[in-house]
């Protein structure tokens, strides 16, 4: 990945405010073989928001969450925490990344893994019970992590992102898998999770959960940010486009993608 | 490791594999020692670590061909798979740190897992049988680093590839590719024979023997080592893939300059009971004082047995022994069988600073008569006493159940215990 200095953020296109930024992306770019991932795409992040990652399938959410996680090398593009570039130590101890679709040591049962993540990660000791009671993590102490349903293991993963001790929390999907009442407890739990010094940055294709948890949405279509902003925001920039008021926020969504 | 099931099937396994080793071993020891009437002669250059020991071991090197490699690769290639890499990466820990962790913990439960050999060594004594320890030493240190090689390479093969299939062929691709090595080696000998000798079997041979040598542990530690770091270079998912690949040939190339490097280390000791890497002390003393350069080409086809015998008997150990000496070995054909008409073939021909000589002798004494006429020196009084075997009639009571049944059932019963205690 290139290296952009801080002070060149400020000509790139669809760049967020920086004011207090606690992580930026400038420009990030990945393609697979012909295919364009991400074509240059920027984005701030604020501490103590939840940011929502909204797009279809295959908009380029997850290489985006990877590619910023530093799991997935981009072609070209800076990520910065703060005034400084992203080198291993600073990504490490500013962003925990919560990939969807893992069922990380299979073996194991979620209270090994779940103390293991907080002496591995040095996560937040004081916030472990809170997390297991928020996500009904109880009875699924004892059960391996590959015996656990789709619906379990994600709360188990959401469990690990909210036990990382990292301020900010890259979450790929916490919703994907859950059933609707799983899906309100879990959008309660992040919310009670959420401290001034922290921030979510979820990408979330469920538009009715995202619309009930985000302070702030950046859609993404075909690899490139086609808008940024508020719930706000968007109503009155889809208004615009379908020359009336949206009646919802997928309406929203699916005027701006 | 205890929640690994792969290594617990290995663990179980050891034990039979260890068993058909050992009690095969002791029956034909027993036989040899003068059970049904064999020459005295015979059982009393009998010694335990040819008859016993290293059979015994020898299923260690099985195990490390055959299972070490898949509980290393699931060790490895299981993280990638589920997902729990993508995590471990974020804590910060360098990749070789996190693939050196594995390494040793790899490394205790492969020790863990040699226990039945330990067992067989107590079978051993209790028979009446002797153990001498330096030569369990130079055992263990060969297997140690056989083992280091092989979860190395294991742990190299996991994370080049997406699937730990592709893993485990790649390393039975490795290991099958040495075997086919030391073949072609035994037929064309020159180079190849020099590159064979760093393959992880060729390497364990000199430990058999109880000979130590400093470039073979070099060479392993360089293996080992080459492994470790092409894995923690294909660990990281976010690297690009072309500079993945140009720190992987970096690699290859400075282990290979590293490997031609250690090659020319000479240190190594000779630890076996009864000296057999070595010449008797007066024969010793004579020939490490011939400073002249010696030349020796032995017109001797890589198959011929007489090459076989005057490389272990005399030319190995006059190498370890004289301070410049140089074999070389001609041939044209790999039988030698169409060669015996040509007038040169089977010569051994001498050059001592330009003092020359050509025999057809290759046991130990002609040569070095030889040697002694050209460098003008006496022949040496050598004494009739040499160190006695340890010929040993016994039966190996008690091997069967322990390894057959008891093993087998102890090690299923703990892998119950611990994974019913994980879960509770």
């Amino acid at each position: 990945m290139q290296s952009i200095e801080p002070d060149e953020l400020e000509s790139f296109e669809n760049n967020a405010p920086l004011e207090n930024s606690i992580m930026s992306v400038a420009r990030l770019s990945k393609t697979y073989g012909r295919i364009r991932a991400l074509e240059k795409v920027s984005l701030s992040i604020r501490p103590g928001e939840i940011l929502g990652l909204i797009g279809p399938n295959g908009a380029g959410k997850t290489t985006l969450f990877e590619c910023v996680a530093g799991l997935e090398p981009a072609d070209e593009g800076a990520v910065l925490f703060g005034t400084s570039g992203a080198n291993g130590r600073h990504r490490s101890s500013t962003l925990f990344y919560v990939p969807d679709g893992i069922a990380p040591w299979p073996d194991q049962p979620v209270r090994w893994v779940l103390e293991f993540s907080l002496g591995y990660f040095g996560g937040r000791q004081s916030s472990y019970s809170a997390v297991v009671d928020d996500l009904a993590l109880a009875p699924l102490m004892r059960v391996p992590v590959g015996a656990l349903s789709k619906g379990q293991r994600k709360r188990v993963l959401l469990a690990l992102g909210l036990l990382a001790p990292q301020p900010v929390l890259l979450i790929d999907e916490p919703f994907e898998g859950l059933d609707l009442r799983q899906s309100r407890d879990a959008v309660i739990a992040l919310r009670r999770h959420l401290t001034p010094d922290r921030t979510f940055f979820l990408s979330i294709h469920q538009i009715a959960a995202a619309a009930k948890i985000c302070d702030r949405f950046l859609l993404l279509s075909e690899g490139r940010v086609v808008e940024e902003g508020n719930l706000e925001d968007l109503t009155v920039l889809a208004g615009e486009r379908l020359r009336r008021e949206p009646s919802d926020f997928e309406e929203v969504f699916l005027a701006l993608t | 490791m205890v929640s690994s099931r792969s290594w617990w099937v290995m663990f179980a396994l050891m034990g039979p594999l260890v068993g058909v080793s050992f009690i095969n071993a002791v029956r034909s020891y027993a036989e040899a020692s003068g059970q049904g009437g064999t020459a005295a002669a015979l059982s009393d250059t009998l010694f335990p670590l040819d008859g016993v020991v290293a059979p015994t071991f020898s299923a260690y090197e099985i195990a490390a061909s055959f299972l070490l490699p898949f509980v290393a690769i699931r060790a490895v290639a299981g993280d990638r798979q589920s997902g729990a890499l993508k995590l471990e990466l974020q804590q910060g820990m360098p990749p070789i740190a996190m693939i050196g962790a594995k390494g040793f913990v790899l490394l205790l439960a492969w020790l863990l897992a040699g226990l039945p050999i330990a067992l067989a060594g107590v079978f051993w004594v209790s028979y009446g049988g002797s153990l001498y320890p330096p030569e369990l030493m130079s055992l263990l240190i060969g297997h140690v680093l056989n083992a280091g090689v092989v979860i190395a390479l294991a742990a190299a093969a996991a994370s080049l590839s997406e699937h730990p299939s592709t893993a485990a062929i790649l390393v039975l691709t490795f290991t099958v590719g040495t075997w086919v090595l030391s073949f072609v080696a035994a037929f064309q000998g020159g180079i190849w024979e020099q590159i064979a000798s760093y393959t992880p079997s060729e390497m364990l041979q000199a430990f058999r023997r109880g000979l130590i040598r400093l470039d073979l542990i070099i060479a392993g530690l360089i293996f080992i080592a080459a492994g470790f770091v092409l894995a923690a270079i294909w660990m990281r998912l976010g690297a690009p893939l072309r500079r993945k690949a140009v720190e992987s040939i970096a690699v290859l190339t400075v282990s290979a300059i590293l490997l031609i490097g250690a090659s020319f280390v000479r240190p190594n000791w000779d630890v076996s009971e009864n000296q057999r890497n070595s010449f008797s002390e007066s024969q010793t003393a004579i020939l490490s004082s011939i400073r002249t350069p010696l030349r020796i080409q032995a017109h001797l086809a890589p198959e011929d047995p007489r090459r076989f015998d005057l490389e272990q008997q005399t030319l190995s150990k006059l190498r370890r022994t004289m301070p410049d000496v140089t074999v070389a070995y001609v041939s044209q054909t790999s039988t030698g069988l169409f060669e015996q008409a040509n007038a040169n073939y089977g010569e051994i021909r001498y050059d001592l600073g330009g003092k020359k000589a050509v025999s057809q002798i290759t046991t130990p004494r002609g040569v070095l008569d030889t040697i002694y006429e050209l460098a003008g020196v006496p022949l040496p009084q050598e004494g009739s006493a040499s160190q006695p075997g340890h010929p040993l009639v016994a039966e190996p009571r008690g091997a069967f159940s322990l390894f057959y049944i008891v093993w087998p059932l102890a090690a299923f019963s703990l892998a119950l215990f611990f994974q019913r205690r994980r879960l509770t």
